[in-house]
């Protein structure tokens, strides 16, 4: 198992070869709805990432509690907490950020990249381990959506974020959310073509 | 048996955990909400009226607030204003009840202070003392009447109103004239990249100006936004040359956002919805206070 992973491999794990969006295909309405910046992209991924980590810790403190029956509702209950409280917080403390941020959170609730790195990890592992998976998965989350957000920022409103690169818009399509799915597919055979090159050249070795 | 049993008894365990843990929560923020709530709006006044990042607020300018309320009764309706009766802690709200016809029912005081009335529970609590016994009293909306050395400069208007997906929550400036100065929108959900642009300035900017005759009126078009005018909605050019090219812009229509069409619909009707009513209802509040002598503080 995981035991003798460390915590770089964890993390490296869940940006590139477990990718949540690309490799993972998880939670991809956040990806086509919302990847329409990259301001955007970092924010959601900014939320996801905390309530990942803490939902993640949470569960492995409580693993041996949980019944398993009803370990999803116990893990909707969990993220849905956490998402609460930093909603909560981050409107008290932050209010700055909380403008910015704020639509993003209460978005979190649903996503399925959270509950299944509960179910498949988080339940099985230590808490360290899944502090680690957790940070993994929240930047390999982050970065997914800033890379998609970034091209279709730039083809969309031909701008990175917010400021005027194109001097034109290249394409409006690029913004509207079904355009978001032809650039995860793309995106997504193109992760999976590095791959395979990847794995070839070394094998070639 | 026993499983249920069990597979009940935990998830309400673990459902009043979490509940615990968010209850908790929510009273030690609660205040702090309200309060940065508060100062957002007071910044979004000001700066509304022009005295955005940091500039200094002179002590001539004074805003009093006028909650309007209405009361439902058994068998007629009728809507009632707390208006400020003056600034300070001692001096109260007077209580207003006008009639569908915009004539006086009755005026009396109503001990409710400045702090309280901030508080929308102590303030309802209030008008429902206020109000006759069988009238049910319902929170409308509230309005600034900002003021210079006591003459009246410009009214800020709290609304609310259906846009794409949810309601958008604007407060919208405008002259005793009632030509609009600008709007801000406090609240909003929609689309990122889409409707979410109702946020940005240049759109914001296409109503600032407007005279009342062109907003009642006011239509959105579906073209492109013309260059120059894009330039001096985003402020790329002199300021002299932006309202010269505001005065060329200022009885034409909204151009929508792009992909955006229903949001920008929404948001025009929404401020000519919100500005032509106001300019009814403070003539029929004028009115009635003049003519009965009243004494507010604006």
């Amino acid at each position: 198992m995981a035991n003798d992973k460390s915590s770089m491999q964890l993390i490296s794990r869940g940006i590139l070869s477990e990718n949540p969006i690309f490799k993972l295909a998880l939670s991809m309405c956040p990806a086509v709805g919302i990847s329409t910046t990259v301001m955007n992209g970092v924010l959601l991924g900014i939320a996801v990432l905390f309530v990942q980590v803490f939902s993640s810790v949470t569960i492995s403190i409580f693993k041996n509690m949980i019944h398993p029956r009803i370990r999803i509702p116990t893990y909707t209950l969990t993220i849905a907490t956490w998402v609460t409280v930093i909603d909560l917080v981050l409107a008290a403390y932050m209010p700055e950020a909380y403008a910015k941020m704020g639509i993003f959170v209460k978005l979190i609730v649903a996503f399925a990249i959270i509950t299944m790195r509960l179910e498949m990890f988080a339940c099985k592992e230590s808490v360290s381990d899944s502090f680690w998976d957790g940070l993994g998965m929240g930047l390999g989350f982050m970065v997914g959506m800033v890379v998609i957000g970034f091209f279709r920022e730039l083809l969309g409103s031909g701008m990175i974020l917010g400021h005027d690169v194109l001097g034109f818009k290249p394409l409006l399509f690029f913004i509207l959310p079904s355009a978001g799915f032809f650039v995860v597919g793309l995106m997504m055979a193109f992760f999976n073509w590095i791959e395979i090159y990847y794995k070839r050249s070394k094998g070639l070795k | 048996m026993k499983d249920i049993l069990t597979i009940v008894i935990r998830l309400t365990v673990s459902c009043l955990l979490a509940a615990t843990v968010m209850g908790v929560c929510l009273i030690f923020t609660s205040n702090a909400k309200k309060h940065n709530e508060h100062v957002k709006e007071q910044k979004v006044m000001y700066s509304l009226l022009g005295y955005s990042g940091g500039a200094t607020i002179p002590d001539s300018l004074a805003m009093h607030e006028v909650y309007r309320y209405v009361l439902t009764g058994p068998s007629k309706q009728s809507i009632a204003y707390l208006v400020p009766q003056g600034h300070g802690e001692e001096k109260g709200f007077l209580f207003v009840n006008i009639n569908l016809d915009g004539e006086l029912i009755e005026a009396k005081p109503v001990s409710l202070t400045e702090a309280q009335s901030l508080d929308p529970e102590s303030r309802n609590k209030a008008m429902l003392g206020a109000a006759d016994t069988g009238y049910d009293v319902q929170f409308a909306d509230k309005t600034f009447v900002v003021t210079d050395n006591g003459q009246r400069i410009a009214y800020l208007l709290g609304g609310k109103f259906q846009g794409f997906k949810t309601f958008i929550n604007v407060m919208v400036a405008v002259e005793p004239n009632f030509s609009l100065i600008g709007f801000e929108v406090l609240e909003h959900e929609e689309d990122p990249g889409l409707g979410a642009e109702i946020e940005q300035e240049y759109f914001k900017n296409q109503f600032k100006g407007k005279p009342f005759a062109a907003l009642k009126e006011i239509d959105v078009v579906k073209a492109p936004i013309p260059e120059e005018y894009l330039k001096a909605l985003n402020g790329k050019i002199s300021e002299k040359d932006v309202l010269k090219v505001r005065e060329q812009y200022k009885d034409g229509d909204i151009y929508a956002l792009t992909g955006a069409t229903i949001s920008t619909r929404a948001v025009a009707n929404g401020v000519k919805g919100i500005v032509r009513k106001f300019a009814y209802r403070v003539e029929v509040l004028d009115k009635v206070l003049t003519e009965q002598q009243l004494a507010v503080s604006f």
